[in-house]
């Protein structure tokens, strides 16, 4: 007898079909981004189904942020790469597709009938053993600035080498150290602020000290001011309206009109009266500004912005160290901002406005060159990116290198441990071992050079004693990484390993899926 | 593969749409919008403005010929055939089992390679050099619908630019730049206007001045009209006098601030269009005409920095604040009727800022609308000359010169770099050749008799449109500035890379 445990429509998997559609749904995600790793890979065309927006760009995070997916081991995979963007910025591609190889392995070990809690311990010990020697081989130079600053170009280009910027990498790298080293060990990148303008070529953007705002000066103000006191407000400057509900007044006669309005502008008038006893040359306003205001403004010789959003606005008393107003009363309580200068700049066919020497000297901002806004936007991306894994290098100062060398470097180190095992889980971290090594491999492939031919090569030369050897890509030869400058950030790499190991883990050590009832929807 | 092919296909398609618009003898287009309108015109980032594409590829090709609108402002065609060429070279190396990764990054030292060779062959200009700049700007115009004009526009749109020039500026704002247009005349009557043109007419309607001398001009944001508060208001009537009382009150307020207008002495009245209210009302218009003060309305405020900037008057946003000392002076405002089309001309302003105006006559509106285009990017030719001070030839030489010379280097260089440098001098020759199927002649003849001419050291050689043969081409005053050339060059190649580089394509939310 059968009987409806499940309300409508809920579903349950069970032992070998939820392994196996795990393991299918993790294997294709992996596959799918697959193809963007490595300084060769391949970009990808996002286009969205409802607005027909394109996307053009091979960061793992926004791939697999956009598809629509519906398999829940793939939403895991999805979730570490995401983990790994808001921890580290970069290496979405390399955890998920690490994990969708561990799951690749572990699929054949449950095919030769390997408990899958077996699989598990062999896959800790060999990420135990992964991780000791990724930090034996890291390297800390953050006692020599010189060397650190090198070392910081290097992972910048190495990080930007597999972007859309990789031909003007050497000028992004520099401009990207530079502006993480303004930084002075915060990690915060707010103060970086990333402006873009279609036009003109990659090559053309710049890094400016100080804050541009994508805003117009009013007229009637001059177009340059020196040592700027600048007032921040959130105020409706339109009117002081009397905001009750309903409320409205009644006259007798157009003269009364007349005097509301003379009242109301009074009210304004004195407003600014208010704002200008703060003693300052400059009002940016996160709303409008009318022109009545304006004019009075620039009558007390106090250059106006209007409209400054409220992102600029925020940035804006960030960098200049003043506070949000929204009251007026007590100027003496309310912090300025200063600069030292304000000025109009035109970049492509834009007029903006730029605020340098501004109080807290780390702010700086990028302007973003390029051909198209698909290029823009990715290099957006791909910058924001290595400025995330620069800012955590100098917090976690110690790098290791690329190129598949770390991999291969661990993957040995596993094959050393398992020698020690005993038992059936021995195979398990073998496994591992073969996942690893499957990184250099994808990155050999994607850039169209025969695999097994440089990865068996690779292998040698790291059991020969070569521990810095890696995969030179341009020329599809083994070299030292240390030599060619592909090194990247230690926290970076063991992230890496440890969120695709652990949700290896999770997802081998699932047996059942089950799935509620869809919600349902009208007019599906 | 099956996704590159794709995107090849379609970017191919777009640049074959617009390729026959390229050059002095290039076709035009009509376009009928979404809405009905009719656009006809040759301008590259116009047509590819208008078409409504759907394929991801297609749409990138669009976006670069914009790109190349705001660097250069001119060779939008040139830019989406180029790239059209060079996917069709990246293509058949693909097939041939190249990576794309390595074609694309052999395009861009190619394209690095080109813009340096371009820069060898370009000569320097001086700006002062008036013949020079008038020979790119005439070379700009003679492709377009309005050629027949280019004598006229091209002295128009360099005297425009120089006169905003400082001897330091690197860049010149187009928005000081005022292009009226008025359906009448046609395009010959168009003209650069000493002082400043206005978009409105006068209002003539309450019998007004419409001419004004010795004016001095006051530009308002505030309302001539009833008075409005901005809370809701109710004006209560009790009985029927109270309605006289309304009236007359309202006759008096408007009275009075007509007579503290005019008390300033200002006797022309620019007023900003206001969204909440009338600007102004008949009322006041008959005040105002009655103290014999010359009103034009409807300004927008986006057009006031240009006018206070122009006009040397400071926008007045309250009669309290109406003060002789905000009013521009100029010797005469003055409506006139030129051809068929009225304009309101302000000359002789005593503190002329930096902005020019240029009346733009045509005989419809669609003939005046390309037209404005075709002196927006005369006007953008000269500005590249600003920003990169260097003339080259034109006419499809230096493309010839560029590829010749990039195949020398490819005979240097080893491997697949070295086929991905032959196939990108190829690529360059579809600009001759797309030049000389326009112009009707034999692409082929044509094209080899350039190589031939470059070989034997004629650098200059390049295509003589007018005359269907190929001669020295700087003597036929055809040159454009460099800057167009390289960031064409640049652009293309740089969308093509990002295109080589897609091999897969995902439809997400």
């Amino acid at each position: 007898m059968s009987m409806n445990i499940f309300a409508n429509e809920a579903t349950e998997e069970r032992a070998e079909s939820a392994r196996l559609s795990s393991f299918v749904g993790a294997m294709a995600l992996g596959d799918l981004v697959k193809s963007t790793l490595g300084p060769k890979g391949m970009n990808k065309i996002l286009q969205s189904g409802s607005t027909g927006d394109i996307n053009v760009t091979n960061d793992g995070a926004t791939i697999l942020k956009s598809i629509p997916l519906d398999n829940a081991a793939a939403k895991i995979l999805v979730n570490i790469s995401k983990v790994q963007d808001d921890e580290v910025g970069d290496g979405t591609t390399s955890v998920c597709v690490l994990a969708s190889e561990l799951l690749r392995e572990a699929e054949k070990l449950v095919q030769s009938k390997i408990h899958p809690q077996t699989i598990v311990e062999g896959y800790r010990i060999a990420s135990a053993a992964a991780l000791k020697a990724l930090e034996g081989s890291a390297l800390d130079h953050s006692s020599n600035m010189d060397q650190f600053r090198e070392d910081l170009v290097n992972i910048a280009r190495t990080t930007l080498s597999s972007k859309v910027l990789s031909q003007e990498k050497s000028f992004f790298a520099k401009l990207a150290v530079d502006a993480v080293l303004r930084l002075q060990g915060s990690t915060d990148l707010e103060h970086i602020q990333i402006i873009k303008k279609v036009g003109g070529k990659l090559s053309d953007s710049f890094l400016a000290e100080g804050f541009i705002l994508d805003k117009t000066i009013s007229v009637n103000c001059p177009k340059r001011l020196q040592n700027a006191k600048i007032l921040i407000a959130n105020t409706s400057m339109d009117t002081d309206k009397i905001k009750i509900f309903g409320a409205r007044v009644k006259v007798e006669g157009t003269g009364k009109l007349a005097e509301l309005e003379r009242a109301e502008r009074e009210k304004m008038k004195a407003k600014v009266a208010a704002i200008a006893a703060h003693g300052i040359n400059c009002f940016v306003n996160r709303q409008l500004i009318y022109n009545y205001p304006e004019s009075l403004l620039a009558e007390h010789g106090i250059m106006s912005i209007e409209h400054a959003d409220f992102e600029g606005v925020e940035r804006l008393s960030l960098v200049t160290g003043g506070e949000i107003a929204s009251t007026f009363d007590h100027p003496e309580l309310v912090k300025l901002g200063h600069c030292d200068l304000i000025e109009e700049i035109m970049i492509g066919e834009d007029k903006l406005i730029k605020f340098s020497g501004v109080a807290t000297g780390q702010a700086c901002t990028v302007v973003l060159r390029g051909s198209t806004t698909q290029m823009v936007d990715e290099a957006e991306r791909s910058l924001h990116d290595a400025l995330s894994v620069l800012s955590q290098t100098v917090k976690e100062t110690r790098v290791v290198l690329g190129g598949g060398c770390s991999e291969m470097l661990m993957s040995c180190a596993v094959d050393e441990e398992v020698k020690k095992v005993v038992g059936k889980k021995a195979i398990a971290a073998e496994a591992f071992a073969r996942a690893l090594r499957q990184i250099p491999t994808i990155l050999a492939d994607n850039a169209g050079y025969d695999s097994t031919e440089l990865v068996s090569q690779l292998r040698a030369a790291h059991y020969g004693g070569q521990a810095d050897a890696g995969l030179d890509l341009d020329n599809g030869a083994v070299a030292s990484m240390r030599d060619r400058g592909v090194t990247e950030s230690y926290k970076l790499k063991r992230q890496v390993i440890l969120s695709a190991s652990e949700a290896a883990e999770m997802i081998v050590r699932v047996d059942t899926i089950l799935r509620a009832t869809p919600r349902k929807r009208e007019g599906m | 593969m099956e996704v590159r092919l794709s995107n090849m296909t379609a970017a191919k398609a777009i640049g074959d749409a617009v390729r026959t618009s390229l050059g002095p003898k290039g076709m035009d287009k009509m376009i009928q919008t979404a809405q009905g309108e009719v656009v006809i015109t040759n301008d590259g980032a116009t047509i590819l403005k208008h078409m409504a594409v759907l394929h991801p590829a297609a749409k990138m090709l669009v976006d670069l010929s914009a790109a190349q609108d705001i660097e250069a402002g001119d060779g939008t065609t040139s830019v989406v055939v180029l790239a059209g060429s060079l996917l069709g070279a990246a293509e058949k190396m693909l097939a041939k089992g190249m990576h794309p990764t390595l074609i694309a990054e052999s395009f861009l030292k190619a394209s690095q390679k080109v813009v340096e060779y371009l820069t060898d062959i370009s000569t320097p200009v001086d700006l002062k050099d008036n013949a020079s700049l008038l020979r790119a700007a005439s070379t700009s115009l003679n492709s377009k619908i309005v050629s027949q004009y280019s004598t006229i526009l091209a002295p128009i749109a360099v005297s425009a630019v120089t006169r905003l020039l400082t001897p330091t500026s690197s860049n010149v704002d187009l928005r000081d730049i005022r292009i009226v247009k008025k359906v009448g005349g046609t395009i010959e009557d168009t003209e650069l206007i000493e002082g400043v043109l206005l978009n409105q007419n006068v209002i003539g309607s309450a019998g007004g001045p419409t001419r004004m001398e010795k004016a001095k001009i006051g530009l308002i944001q505030f309302q001539l009209s009833a008075p409005k508060p901005d809370m809701d208001n109710q004006i209560v009537v009790n009985d029927y006098r109270q309605m006289d009382k309304i009236l007359k009150e309202e006759r008096e307020y408007l009275i009075t601030m007509c007579k503290k207008i005019k008390k300033t002495g200002c006797n022309v009245l620019l007023i900003q269009k206001s969204i909440l209210r009338d600007a102004v009302n008949d009322l006041s218009l008959l005040f105002l005409s009655k103290l014999k003060i010359l009103v034009v309305k409807d300004v927008e405020r986006d057009e006031i920095s240009f006018l206070s900037s122009s006009l040397g008057c400071k926008p007045i946003a309250d009669i309290e604040a109406f003060t002789e000392d905000k009013l521009g002076y100029a010797d005469l405002v003055d409506e006139t009727e030129r051809s068929g089309a009225r304009v309101v001309q302000i000359t002789g302003v005593k503190n002329p800022g930096r902005t020019v105006s240029i009346l733009c006559l045509g005989a419809n509106s669609l003939i005046l609308e390309e037209s404005e285009r075709s002196l927006h990017d005369a006007l953008c030719v000269v500005r590249c000359l600003v920003k990169k001070r260097a003339l080259i030839a034109g006419g499809g030489a230096p493309e010839i010169h560029v590829s010749r010379l990039l195949s020398q280097h490819a005979r240097t260089l080893k491997g697949m770099e070295a086929y991905c440098f032959q196939a990108f001098a190829d690529a360059l020759e579809v600009i001759p050749t797309t030049l000389a199927e326009n112009a009707g002649l034999n692409p082929i003849a044509i094209v080899t008799e350039l190589r031939n001419r470059h070989a034997l050291g004629e650098r200059n050689a390049g295509i003589n449109v007018r005359k269907g043969l190929v001669s020295n081409i700087l003597e036929e005053d055809v040159v454009q500035p460099l800057l167009v050339s390289t960031s064409a060059v640049e652009l293309a190649t740089e969308t093509v890379a990002l295109l080589l580089k897609v091999d897969d394509y995902h439809v997400t939310r």
